[in-house]
């Protein structure tokens, strides 16, 4: 594989599969000019665990915790698309509460990925204090998260039908202390490095992609909405009570890197505001669907839903036969189409912008390999 | 004074290669716990907390965890050269120490050419560091070695042009004369510009975040000392430190009247001045991100060394005026 | 709208069958059935429309595997569903040299499913390591008894 169109100019340079940018074990294999890249070439699969076999070997709600652990930074989006493609096939309707509950724990999930997201990428850029900012922050969704769900990480909380168990009010106000507290951070995380002319400088007309590529590649999340495109399937293919609020798509203009940043930053606000709203408008009822089958086993047929997770479109495409097993199951995960484009972007870039162009790619290695 | 420091004693020489050793050391585990602590109360957590009051004595212990650490040589490293590295790293750091004067008296010996004597000392880093990027046969070690040749190139010319305005208002290269010449009033306030571009360029010299390219964590997992382990690392780790007391103290003596200072011995003052400059660097770090390589190397030839001639020029057409 | 244009444009390609789809039901707008050789085609014609392959994935029936295209558009919601039937032990052409984005999607097909496109410029396995000899989602696959590990 190393000897392919190897001419003797050129070297190779292993990035990965442990190294500290590659954000897991993912490996580039770089062809390289002096410091310019010449070919890079991802190399996945090192933490393949073959969920999709899994799910054709044991029943529908045994698979509920494997979705957590495709993408364990926003579990909670993978959880509402499995449940979503399950409830389609045994046509069932999820009671509003529930819904709301799902729409306020999942945005919570965003922001915690997103600035998780901000902190790593700026440690790929070298600045090592707003990793830590945006960890304190975070630790106040995993506080909250944690009452309701039982877990901080791999959460599995929805369930066929709603969400088995009730939030209180002092969640609720927590939402709201979290918002307020969230707002109050903006300052900081603008003047340390949304202004800081070294961090302009790195992001600033490197890794541009274009509206074209983003349709030649299947791109989707903040990678689109970078170029500009405002798709987000919140509002494109309205899904769960998203219809009912009032929030904001953040595109970009010219698809750099700095445009990418931007959008997760902003969507950060949007979410907030999708959190507030629902915590307001809650109302009661239960939050279990009424007749829920105790032995799940779909009628024969195919469905396919998406959701838009903190990375992009996440769909699963569901093949029932009438059994209680999944017929096939396909996990539709948003980095490994938008991890596709590195070889094109990366060309003719330093090592430095490369590092700096996989981070804003935000990758989850684990969600590639499923 | 002069003559006092041209009459050292072997005695004297020996003392004082002592206590610079002492100096050294006792230095780089109280910078690295400044470091941690520093870094720490801008991240909002304590830091080290658990040995000695608040950690004091932490860097202490990481040291005796450091010596028993495995020395692992890789099997195909250039065994004479990357066994050298880390002491050629560390040579010149002790000779600098010579003629630093850290108070009126306290200094080992006052040459008259002083700061040549530190700057092209400091030079000598850069070969160690590619000695042990290029024994390493390490690609990322060699990149970090590669980068740092060429950023210390281009930073050493400013650094030099920024000393030199100084050095053309002193008449001297001998460093006491230089703090002597600031009886009334510190270079910074004469010399602004050059004080603002010679921490910039020391930040780059001794291969500090924003500047800190050939150990690029997240690019080069650790430059040039990738595969260095246990006590080898830790004196690159001490050299780095110890660099940063030099260039800090040439700074003090060139720019914030060296001892000089009011109630409190020479050597507290400059001592007190030293690591408010060592803060201001530390400062940078935990605030800036990385720049790019090629953005370095153009801040330098492009803005750094132009400012640094203009300043000197004017220095010297000002003084020929007065 | 983009679903009348669309089955128009795709009714003229002369494929087993266009028809819109139950949106509620299966989460498609159009559905569609042709054959492996007019994939290509096909593929051609949804990039003009400005789609996006939204998705690409096999399925193993015990006869033949049905290969299922997903193509969806950024500014108006129009998923488009495509199957394809390809009998066992034959290949399909690759749409990759139209979509960049199949590359990878066609590499996992073959490396889960063992299933050959033709044309495809690196054909090679993308998620198992390359000297595997299986291909864990065919439904004749067992995994071995032994510890995973072993």
């Amino acid at each position: 594989m190393l000897e392919r169109g190897l001419e003797e100019k050129f070297y190779v340079l292993n990035l990965g599969p442990q190294h500290p940018s590659t954000h897991g074990v993912l490996r580039v294999e770089l062809q390289m000019e002096g410091e310019f890249i010449v070919k890079a070439d991802p190399d996945i699969g090192y933490g393949h665990r073959g969920h999709e076999h899994m799910a054709e070997n044991r029943s529908y709600l045994q698979f509920l915790p494997n979705l957590g652990r495709v993408d364990y930074l926003h579990a909670l989006a993978y959880n509402q698309c499995y449940c979503m493609a399950v409830e389609k096939l045994l046509e069932l309707k999820v009671p509003e509460r529930a819904e709301f509950i799902r729409v306020i724990t999942c945005e919570l999930n965003r922001i915690a990925s997103h600035l998780l997201w901000i902190g790593a990428y700026l440690l790929d850029l070298g600045a090592f204090t707003p990793f830590l900012y945006c960890f304190d922050d975070r630790e106040n969704i995993l506080d909250l998260l944690d009452r309701v769900t039982g877990s901080r990480l791999t959460y599995c909380y929805y369930r066929f039908g709603g969400v088995p168990r009730d939030v209180d009010d002092d969640f609720l106000a927590g939402c709201k202390a979290f918002a307020r507290r969230l707002r109050s951070r903006y300052r900081d995380y603008e003047n340390l490095v949304n202004k800081n002319v070294i961090f302009l400088e790195r992001t600033k007309g490197i890794g541009i992609i274009s509206q074209e590529q983003c349709v030649k590649y299947g791109l989707t999340g903040p990678m689109v909405r970078g170029s500009g495109i405002p798709y987000d399937l919140r509002k494109c293919e309205p899904y769960s009570a998203y219809p009912l609020f009032d929030f904001d798509i953040p595109v970009g203009s010219t698809g750099d890197i700095y445009d990418r940043y931007m959008v997760r930053y902003r969507e950060m606000e949007q979410s907030l505001r999708i959190i507030e709203q629902a915590v307001d408008k809650i109302p009661a009822g239960p939050i279990m669907a009424e007749k829920v089958p105790k032995r799940i086993k779909p009628a024969p047929g195919e469905v396919y839903t998406a959701v838009e997770a903190a990375r992009g479109e996440f769909g699963i495409y569901l093949v029932s036969q009438g059994d209680t097993t999944p017929y096939r199951l396909k996990l539709r995960v948003p980095s490994f189409g938008n991890l596709s484009i590195l070889p094109e972007i990366a060309v003719d870039t330093l090592v430095a912008d490369l590092v700096a162009i996989l981070g804003s790619i935000d990758v989850v290695v684990p969600e590639i390999d499923r | 004074m002069a003559t006092a420091a041209h009459s050292v004693s072997v005695f004297g020489m020996i003392a004082g290669l002592i206590g610079v050793m002492a100096l050294v050391a006792v230095n780089a585990l109280f910078l690295i716990w400044m470091e941690r602590k520093v870094s720490a109360h801008m991240q909002l957590r304590p830091g080290p907390m658990e040995v000695g009051w608040h950690g004091a004595i932490q860097t202490i212990a990481d040291a005796l965890k450091l010596l028993g650490k495995e020395l692992i040589t890789p099997r195909d490293v250039d065994k004479p050269v990357y066994l050298a590295a880390p002491i050629v790293i560390f040579l010149p750091v002790l000779v600098s120490f010579l003629v630093i004067p850290f108070s009126q008296n306290l200094i080992i010996r006052d040459m008259h050419v002083g700061v040549l004597l530190i700057l092209s000392f400091a030079a000598l880093t850069v070969l160690a560091i590619l000695m042990a990027g290029w024994a390493s046969n390490n690609k990322y070690a060699v990149f970090g070695a590669i980068r740092s040749v060429a950023q210390n190139v281009a930073y050493e010319i400013p650094l030099l042009i920024t000393l030199m305005s100084v050095i053309l208002m002193v008449g001297s290269f001998r460093l006491t004369d230089i703090v002597a010449a600031q009886n009334r009033i510190w270079f910074v306030f004469v010399q602004p510009v050059a004080f603002i571009l010679y921490i910039i360029c020391a930040t780059a010299e001794t291969n500090r975040a924003p500047f800190d390219l050939p150990e690029a964590e997240s690019e080069l997992v650790a430059g040039f000392h990738t595969e260095y382990s246990g006590m080898r690392f830790a004196l690159f780790f001490l050299a780095e430190y110890t660099n940063m007391f030099i260039v800090a103290a040439l700074a003090t003596i060139f720019f914030l009247g060296g001892w000089r200072g009011p109630f409190l011995p020479g050597l507290v003052w400059f001592l007190i001045k030293v690591y408010a400059i060592i803060f201001l660097i530390m400062w940078f770090r935990w605030t800036f991100p990385r720049v790019r390589f090629d953005q370095l190397i153009t801040l330098s030839w492009k803005i750094l060394i132009p400012l640094a001639l203009a300043n000197l020029i004017v220095t010297a057409f000002v003084l020929k005026l007065v | 709208m983009l679903l009348n244009e669309l089955t128009q444009a795709l009714s003229r390609l002369n494929l087993a069958q266009v028809a819109p789809g139950d949106y509620a039901k299966t989460g498609c707008h159009l559905e569609v059935e042709a054959a492996p050789a007019q994939m290509p085609e096909v593929a051609r014609l949804m990039l003009e429309k400005g789609c996006f392959l939204e998705s690409l994935t096999a399925v193993d029936f015990p006869e033949h595997f049905t290969l299922v295209y997903h193509f969806n558009h950024f500014r108006e919601l129009c998923r488009t569903v495509v199957h394809a039937r390809v009998p066992k032990e034959a290949e399909a052409p690759t749409i990759s040299h139209i979509y960049p984005a199949a590359n990878w999607y066609e590499r996992e097909v073959y490396d889960l499913f063992g299933l050959k496109f033709a044309g495809h410029p690196d054909l090679r396995r993308i998620l198992l390591p390359f000297e595997a000899d299986f291909h864990p989602l065919r439904k004749k696959f067992a995994p071995s008894e032994t510890p995973a590990d072993a």
